[in-house]
């Protein structure tokens, strides 16, 4: 019976299963093997052991890279669960045209990459930009977004938050899941609405909740597009020079694609020693079943 | 017992006080300012004439609105250029998001299912590895990736663009077993006992309880299909193939300047099917939700 | 119920069924049987690709061997190197002078030297400093299709008269110095106007070349060379002058080159260094605008430098392990003769590479000060790329100093000097893995 049960469960496994043999492993292990050698992308791999990775260690622009890195997502991550959270309770309720709404709050995350680069160089011009006219239409001090480094990352903060359009449909979804007799048992039990998300709405979502955030994690560790075309060459002063960035530009611009794997593996550990303690983390307060 | 819909959300004991609902109301309609103002900066570009895009003090409504930008966008470069008019990169990129979505449907669902409601021996390790697999950044992958299809053949072709959708992705897989571990055990123990075999669980009590989700998988699987541009760039070898987002880097050039006007026209071109289909479903998000029932 | 999903299921099944029979028979659509069929890959859209399929037609209708089939890419560099690394070229492509080094060290090339002997193409026929860069360890890794220099665009109307022609315009960098000061245009401590600003424009980062200063020399990197140090010194005085945080927020209203928002468009800047094409810009965003080309002006001290100028080539080569080599060599010696190389200059609003130029070609360009940029471009101060396959990393470190000397974070000394230090490393590694010495 129990070996039945396995074969069944291998047997809807099987297309991921193969999948990832076919198509997954042997890039990886490749990658795998390339961060042990030289590797110029035009020239065959020649080994050399360590010493990609004893170079990153002391490399003080991949160090560089690492901070950026890690103080983007620290601060998009987080700030961008709440607002999509807060967006899809919002857009939970039953008000006139909330089918218009919720559009209009997923449609940011639909633009094409190329004309989103631009856009947000027009926003945040300091001059004539969008984001600093309002600003100075509301008296407030208008800093000058791409150029001067200690503001230039926030850019990237604040255009995280804008496009939470997807986090926000996933949150929508599991927010329609939550079945109605536990507010209405919370409502018998006099309880505000501040109380029904905390111990109703939070807890039934929280398997997305996590989902959205590790998912959330992930995508910030590897943020490349948006700066690439922003802010090339991880412009003011490599203050916005993601570690994505600096491996793109080692794989394809200096020649060293077994470096750039090293790179990457290192942020694999990383990410996943991280994701690893979340999940450990979260155990206590997910919870799956309706309870 | 019916689950939560919008209407009992705020409790269907106690109206919702009137200051409630004028406070959700100010809230939207100010977020949704803040949300299509780079949107409505992109419209009001897509409309002015040629060459007066930006500069210091640029309106941002048009001078004059110039309708015909969206058809000069639509058939861009075909005349003279030789590029292939959007039409045709539309059914190139239709026709490729569809066999995604499909096969993102349902490879991801069934190894959920499998991730999820079925318990087997290495089960939890093999999850671990399909989420470890996200963690690996793209650009390390390219080359050996790049390999691969050229070894199977398919450089040229729009195989590498859908083929691997049937296969999983660790993504929705993620996203879809959250959702199916949601659904109370109880079910498929009921069915079981009834004498359903595992597909008929999957297919008739899983699968419907998890629309919302299943919807969201095939909704982001569209739009990721539809905008890529990477996989496009790499694996597409001939004008007549390319995709609509290749079809965006024809408005901007080296050395001649940008054609703004045509870029926003047609990036707003671009999004309208997406749209179509975020909308459509919305509405079977609703309906899904009228007519399943979870016992409460 | 049972009815419904398995209408639903045959739907499913037919859309895919079409769909992989519609992408399967349009993927196939490629290839012709009559005549040996060229892939060109270049990186050109709009009227630069424009120009040169007029060339590409041309070439297709004067013979019936071959067909040059060209596509237009965009990321060109990284997917030429893909598809080379994946054995699976195109026959030409249209990279830049820069990835000459790059891929000749690696290999990536084919050696053209035998081709241009046979098809009589000699150095003589090119103007010296684009031919330099042509060539990588005594090999010819590509032939050039339309170059670049740089010359001072002036708006005349804002130059004061004792500057405001050609003839008058400053010739030496002090003399440029006075035009700053009677040009500057301040109002309640904002910058409203500035005669000059080096980081402007195009050829941005090669001013140590200005000051007889070099990046590399030979074998060796010479970033903080004491010339570079202060070609790097007198750009970042312009900042200082008129106060870090003006200039800092005078430079934010930069807009994008190809709008009415470029500053030498919007009347900011009242000179900027850029290439031929950007009379096209003038016209297309700023028509109004009087302006004519000058040589850029020299330091006082270095009458040698005189001429100085920034080059840029767009070129043909063919990657190692394309399919039709021959033919696509006879393609590119299309290009270079004359006539064409002509044609496809003027279109593109660019100077030509070949010694020989014609009168027509100078009277009918549609830049009006085309024959400052062809003087400039043979002029022997005419500076190309470095010739490196360590060229980007060179470039990525230099950027990033500059960067920190406009900030004021660090003087260009220092910059200069830590960028050198990571440079030299970076070279001892470059040269043991790349180049295997």
């Amino acid at each position: 019976m129990k070996r039945h049960a396995a074969m069944v469960g291998w047997l809807f496994a099987l297309p991921w299963v193969i999948g990832s043999l076919l198509f997954l492993a042997y890039p990886l292990l490749a990658s795998i093997f390339y961060s042990f050698t030289n590797y110029s992308v035009l020239r065959s791999p020649r080994f050399i052991g360590l010493d990609n990775y004893r170079e990153l260690v002391h490399d003080e622009v991949f160090l560089t890279t690492l901070k950026n890195t890690a103080l983007y997502t620290i601060s998009a991550v987080p700030l961008a669960t709440v607002i999509a959270i807060a967006l899809a309770m919002l857009l939970n309720t039953k008000v006139k045209g909330m089918t218009v709404y919720r559009t209009i709050f997923f449609l940011p995350s639909l633009v094409p990459m190329i004309a989103l680069g631009v856009l947000w160089l027009w926003v945040f011009n300091s001059q004539n930009g969008l984001l600093n006219e309002s600003l100075r239409w509301l008296g407030l001090p208008t800093p000058n977004w791409l150029d001067d480094p200690t503001v230039a990352r926030w850019t990237l903060v604040i255009i995280s938050m804008w496009g939470c359009g997807n986090a926000m449909i996933i949150y929508l979804a599991a927010l329609q899941d939550v079945p109605t007799a536990l507010y209405e048992a919370a409502d018998l039990d006099g309880a505000s609405s501040w109380l029904k998300t905390r111990h109703v709405t939070l807890p039934m979502i929280s398997p997305v909740i996590l989902f959205n955030a590790i998912m959330g994690f992930i995508g910030a560790m590897q943020t490349f597009a948006l700066p690439y075309v922003m802010f090339p060459g991880g412009r003011p002063a490599r203050s916005n020079y993601f570690f994505a960035m600096y491996l793109y530009d080692n794989a394809f611009l200096f020649q060293r694609m077994g470096y750039a794997s090293a790179m990457g593996w290192i942020m694999f550990v990383v990410t996943l020693i991280l994701t690893l303690m979340s999940l450990k983390v979260s155990s206590k307060f997910v919870h799956y079943e309706a309870s | 017992m019916k689950p939560a819909s919008g209407k009992n959300r705020l409790g269907s004991i106690r109206k919702r006080p009137a200051w409630a609902g004028l406070a959700i109301h100010v809230a939207l309609v100010v977020l949704s300012a803040l949300f299509l103002a780079p949107l409505l900066w992109m419209t009001a570009t897509s409309l002015k004439p040629e060459y007066e895009i930006m500069g210091a003090g640029a309106r941002l409504l048009p001078s004059k609105i110039v309708w015909s930008n969206y058809p000069k966008a639509f058939s861009y470069g075909s005349q003279d250029l030789g590029y292939i008019p959007f039409l045709a990169y539309g059914k190139n990129t239709l026709v490729v998001t569809i066999l995604a979505v499909i096969g993102s449907v349902i490879s991801n669902s069934l190894a959920a299912y499998s991730f999820a409601r079925l318990k087997w021996p290495g089960r939890d390790l093999f999850f671990a590895i399909t989420l470890a697999t996200m963690m690996v950044p793209y650009p390390v992958l390219m080359v050996p990736t790049y390999s691969l299809f050229k070894w199977l053949g398919w450089i040229g072709t729009f195989r590498p663009l859908w083929v691997p959708c049937y296969f999983g992705s660790a993504f929705s897989i993620f996203l879809l077993r959250q959702f199916f571990k949601r659904i109370p055990q109880e079910l498929s123990e009921a069915a079981k006992i009834d004498g359903a075999s595992e597909f008929r669980i999957y297919l008739d009590v899983v699968l419907p309880l998890a629309k919302p989700a299943m919807i969201v998988i095939a909704l982001f699987t569209f739009m990721w299909a539809w905008n890529d541009f990477m996989g496009p760039l790499l694996y597409l070898t001939d004008q007549n193939t390319f995709t609509l987002s290749m079809g965006l880097q024809f408005f901007q050039s080296q050395h001649t300047g940008v054609s703004w006007n045509l870029l926003m026209a047609a990036s707003l071109i671009v999004i309208l099917p997406v749209l179509l289909v975020f909308f459509l479903a919305q509405r079977v998000f609703i309906e899904g939700i009228a007519t399943t029932g979870i016992k409460g | 119920m049972t009815h419904s999903k398995t209408i639903g299921a045959a739907a499913l099944a037919v859309l895919f069924a079409s769909s992989v029979v519609i992408s399967e028979r349009t993927a196939s659509r490629q290839t012709r049987s009559d005549r040996i069929v060229v892939t060109y890959w270049e990186k050109w859209t709009k009227d630069e690709m424009k120009a040169m399929k007029t060339i590409v037609d041309r070439y297709n209708a004067s013979q019936s061997r071959v067909f040059v089939k060209m596509l237009s890419i965009s990321g060109i560099a990284e997917k030429t190197l893909l598809a080379a690394s994946g054995g699976n070229p195109p026959d030409v492509a249209g990279l830049w002078s820069d990835q000459v080094c790059q891929f000749g060290d690696a290999n990536a090339l084919v050696d053209l030297t035998p081709y241009a002997k046979r098809y009589g193409i000699k150095p003589s026929d090119y103007i010296p400093s684009y031919w330099k860069d042509l060539i990588h360890k005594g090999k010819l890794y590509a032939l050039p299709t339309s170059p670049g220099s740089s010359a001072l665009y002036v708006n005349q109307d804002l130059m004061p008269p004792e500057y405001n022609t050609p003839k008058k315009f400053p010739k030496t960098l002090s003399q440029l110095d006075r035009l700053v000061e009677t040009v500057t245009v301040k109002k309640n401590g904002k910058i409203e106007r500035l005669a000059f600003m080096p980081r402007s424009g195009f050829g941005g980062g090669s001013w140590p070349y200005l000051f007889g200063g070099a990046l590399v020399r030979g074998d060796k990197i010479t970033v903080n060379d004491r010339d570079n140090v202060r070609a790097w010194t007198w750009v970042t005085s312009f900042a200082k002058r008129f106060g870090m945080a003006e200039t800092q927020q005078f430079q934010s209203t930069f807009g994008v080159t190809s709008s009415q928002d470029n500053p030498f468009i919007a009347k900011r800047l009242a000179c900027i260094m850029e290439g031929p094409w950007f009379a096209n810009f003038i016209r297309l965003y700023g028509h109004e605008t009087k302006w004519f080309a000058v040589p850029m002006p020299y330091p006082d001290d270095r009458p040698d430098c005189a001429g100085y100028t920034v080059l840029n080539l767009n070129t043909l080569m063919i990657p190692r392990g394309a399919k039709h080599p021959d033919e696509a060599f006879d393609f590119i010696a299309f290009v270079q003769k004359q006539n064409n190389m002509e044609l496809l200059c003027r279109l593109q609003y660019c100077n030509t590479p070949l010694s020989r130029v014609s009168e027509e070609f100078l009277a009918n360009h549609p830049n009006p000060y085309i024959r400052v940029f062809d003087a400039l471009a043979r002029s022997p101060r005419a500076v190309g790329r470095e010739r490196t396959g360590f060229l980007n990393q060179i470039q990525a470190e230099v950027s990033n100093a500059v960067d920190q000397m406009d900030l004021g974070q660090k003087t260009p000394q220092e910059a200069l000097d830590d960028a050198q230090r990571r440079l030299e490393e970076g070279w001892q590694k470059y040269q043991k893995q790349v180049l295997g010495t």
